[in-house]
């Protein structure tokens, strides 16, 4: 592969006096009076021959001046520049002089880049109707509005022809016309394989047009690569999804999902995953773990990975149904390990080149979607069927909390006792401690007789439920109370979701002292919560 | 050891171009354009005749040479010297934008200054020959001469250009100080009053001063019909203050370029 820009170890540092005297005071007492600034740190790149590659930073992190000293315009502080071929920098306002006219600032332009009056007026033809700018031409450049200054900025710069081009945020002026036009030009350019390299902090443009970029930040690359990752890495970041130290430590490692699967085998249904986490340079020597963790409560499954030689792992995770985690919710898929500092620390895994050997949406208990989401895997569970629910009371006795109400699917029939069971459980908010209590399926007619709720006549006998609530070993916090549904019938679905209780006028929600501690029913935004507060 | 000047040669076209359009921005806008260029010293030169010769009186015929056409000789020489150095002192600071900028070859600045007041200095030059022959009655083989010392001022003007720029460039004050050096040696040279007025050591301090080669030798060829090579030390030491600028010229711009690329 050729190179067609190569610099090595370049280091740019400016010096910041306090004052003007600064400088000369410093040759006077021989102290250091300014502060350095670093403006580029150790940049080494080598741009490759032939192919567009983007440059990404954000604004003074140091991408202009890395500009500056590859077009000749700076010297670096220290580091080396190797350009093999001609190069031509297209800003749009360089070298213009207001005072002369259009026609006469073509001509100076060209003689600023070595062309002779010559070559330019072979040129100057094409270049007066690519600037679109008519008989203004011959008007003065500070009578031109800033539109057509660019406009007539690029069309000098892009008849020339160069080997390689720079292009420095060109195309953020202009009407979107001629920046259509201008980017035909670019694309032609890249069709004649000429090597462009083009600076931007919009990440979308130069995930369009390059094949390959880089990531300079406050004077540092952090990444060069596929375009796509690190427009995909920088969008984090420069969007607040991530962290600079997050993304340096995925940087680290080499990571990915490969292939991702809902299936069900031997009546269990689990999500195989395989994939690969190593460090950049190929040591084993971490243990690693795969974690799952709810988006919305933040609790977390752990998996220790066991990894091939070469970092390769495969695992499963089964949705077992006694496990309330596996619930309807967004859930992500992270890897971690013990950093430098003995901390653990994890990152989303790569996944936007998985391949899901399985459908991506899948119905069992509960209906599985895989996606991929910023990059990473998402896996959303629903549940399959709405409950209608509704708590009619809630009272308190002894040390239980009775929880009334009446719930069941539109469509599923329950005429008898065995075609539903459930339960109640409370998920404590921190802690996630799971506690569950029975729940007694009653027969009612509130719901069959009710016409509103049951316009089609189905039996809903059994849809009344009572749950108690044991108080006496509940340590202190705050608890969703929430409903599992299970059908015993075809379809055989499960609903899990937070109790909705609007009667508001029918319930205790008084403080209640149980063994030491106050207990209270508390309703949020109509949902049950219970509150255990230590005296 | 001359890579600048090296460069400036291989550039030359690109310095003439440059040259012309500093000419075409100077009096772009203006209706009476490059007459200005004329306009402004013939006027200095009646200025300082009717003030030397009529109002203070002091002026006399030097060596036979009418006074006033001894003094438009001089200052045409002097015009040329005065306002290409102080431009091409200026050369990297004036063009502080385009520098930052646009990536071309910076070196060639100064000569395009340098240049640009040559044009001028040719149409001033001209148009006082023409009046001289009017005025003189006579022409001279050694008129000719002229185009030598024309030579030996373009040359002395891009050493010295070369050797302040890039000081210039560095230091705001350093420009400003040359600014009055330049007022200082408007008077120290012999342009309004004649060298043949002092002697001894005084005589040999105003003679280390190169414009005065070149004042002394614009008249030397228009009315005294001398020529240079009957002064051989003289023109040596001149030849050698061009070195010895080049020189130096070519190795400040080396050593100060990154620092006045930041400084800028």
């Amino acid at each position: 592969m050729q190179i067609a820009v190569s610099v090595k170890d370049i280091v740019k540092k400016y010096k910041l006096y306090e004052d003007k005297w600064g400088p000369v005071k410093e040759i006077l007492t021989k102290n250091q009076l300014h502060k350095e600034f670093l403006a580029l740190n150790n940049v080494s790149l080598d741009f490759p021959k032939g192919e567009s590659i983007g440059v990404l930073g954000k604004n003074g992190s140091g991408k202009s001046t890395l500009l500056k000293i590859i077009t000749g315009i700076t010297d670096p502080t220290s580091g080396s520049v190797e350009v093999n071929g001609s190069l031509v920098f297209l800003d749009v306002s360089s070298g213009i002089d207001q005072e002369l006219s259009g026609y006469e600032n073509i001509f100076m332009k060209g003689t600023l880049l070595g062309y002779t009056k010559e070559e330019m007026l072979e040129k100057v033809d094409a270049i007066v109707e690519f600037s679109e700018l008519g008989d203004f031409i011959h008007q003065p450049v500070k009578n031109y509005s800033a539109g057509m200054r660019s406009k007539l900025g690029f069309a000098i710069s892009v008849n020339v022809d160069p080997d390689i081009l720079i292009v420095d945020e060109a195309l953020a002026v202009g009407d979107s016309q001629f920046r259509q036009k201008c980017m035909d030009k670019m694309n032609a350019f890249k069709e004649m394989g000429k090597t462009i390299i083009f600076v931007s902090h919009d990440h979308n443009a130069v995930e369009s047009f390059c094949s390959k970029a880089a990531w300079i930040h406050q004077g540092t690359l952090i990444m060069y690569g596929e375009s796509k990752q690190v427009a995909a890495h920088y969008n984090a970041f420069m969007s607040g999804h991530k962290k600079m130290e997050e993304i340096e430590m995925e940087l680290n490692y080499r990571h990915g999902l490969q292939t991702a699967e809902l299936t069900a085998s031997e009546g269990q249904f689990a999500l195989n995953l395989s994939g690969y986490v190593t460090s950049a340079d190929e040591t084993q020597t971490q243990d690693w773990t795969f974690v799952l963790q709810n988006a919305q409560t933040k609790e977390t499954r752990k998996f220790p990975l066991e990894r091939t030689e070469q970092g390769a792992f495969s695992m499963s995770i089964p949705f077992t149904s006694d496990d309330l985690f596996y619930s309807p919710g967004q859930f992500t898929f992270e890897v971690g390990t013990v950093n430098g500092e003995g901390d653990f620390a994890s990152f989303p895994i790569w996944a936007e080149d998985v391949e899901f050997l399985s459908e991506q949406e899948v119905e069992n208990t509960f209906k599985y979607t895989l996606q991929t989401y910023n990059q990473s895997l998402l896996l959303k569970i629903f549940n399959i069927d709405k409950l209608e629910e509704q708590v009619n009371r809630i009272s308190v006795e002894d040390h239980q909390v009775i929880v009334d109400g009446v719930a069941f699917v539109r469509g599923y029939e329950t005429p008898s006792a065995d075609a539903v069971e459930g339960e109640l459980y409370l998920v404590h908010k921190e802690t996630f401690d799971y506690r569950t209590f029975p729940i007694t399926f009653m027969a009612t007619e509130e719901i069959t007789e009710n016409q509103a709720f049951n316009p089609l006549g189905k039996n809903y006998t059994y849809s009344r439920f009572v749950s108690k609530v044991d108080l006496s070993e509940l340590p202190a916090g705050e608890y969703e109370c929430k409903l599992r549904y299970s059908m015993k019938r075809e379809p055989l679905h499960e609903i899990r979701s937070h109790i909705w209780a609007s009667k508001i006028d029918q319930y205790d929600v008084n403080e209640h002292q149980v063994n030491g501690q106050t207990v209270q029913a508390v309703i949020k935004s109509k949902y049950l919560y219970l509150v255990v507060t230590a005296n | 050891m001359f890579d600048i000047y090296k460069l400036m040669w291989g550039k030359r076209k690109m310095v003439h171009t440059l040259a012309l359009q500093e000419m075409k921005k100077e009096y772009a806008g203006t209706l009476l354009g490059s007459v200005w260029g004329l306009v402004n010293p013939l006027l200095r030169i009646v200025v300082y005749w009717f003030v030397f010769s009529i109002g203070a009186k002091v002026g006399q015929n030097v060596d036979g040479a009418p006074f006033i056409a001894w003094l438009a000789c001089g200052l045409v020489a002097w015009f040329f010297i005065n306002d290409a150095f102080r431009m091409s002192k200026n050369s990297f600071r004036s063009k502080r934008s385009l520098i930052k900028n646009t990536p071309f070859p910076i070196a060639v600045l100064p000569a395009v200054n340098v240049l640009y007041s040559y044009f001028i200095h040719l149409i001033l030059l001209a148009t006082i020959l023409v009046v001289m022959v009017f005025y003189l009655k006579t022409i001279s083989i050694y008129w000719l001469q002229i185009l030598y010392f024309d030579v030996a001022a373009f040359l002395l003007l891009i050493g010295i250009g070369a050797v302040t720029a890039p000081l210039v460039a560095v230091s705001k004050d350093f420009g400003k100080l040359i600014d009055t050096v330049l007022v200082f040696l408007f008077w120290m040279t012999p342009i309004l009053w004649s060298i043949d007025n002092i002697d001894g050591p005084l005589k040999f301090l105003v003679q280390l001063n190169p414009f005065h080669y070149i004042v002394q030798g614009y008249r030397d060829s228009i009315f005294f019909h001398t020529g240079f090579w009957e002064y051989p030390l003289y023109t040596l030491y001149f030849w050698i203050f061009v070195f010895v600028s080049f020189v130096l010229g070519n190795y400040l711009y080396k050593r100060m370029k990154p620092i006045f690329l930041d400084l800028m």
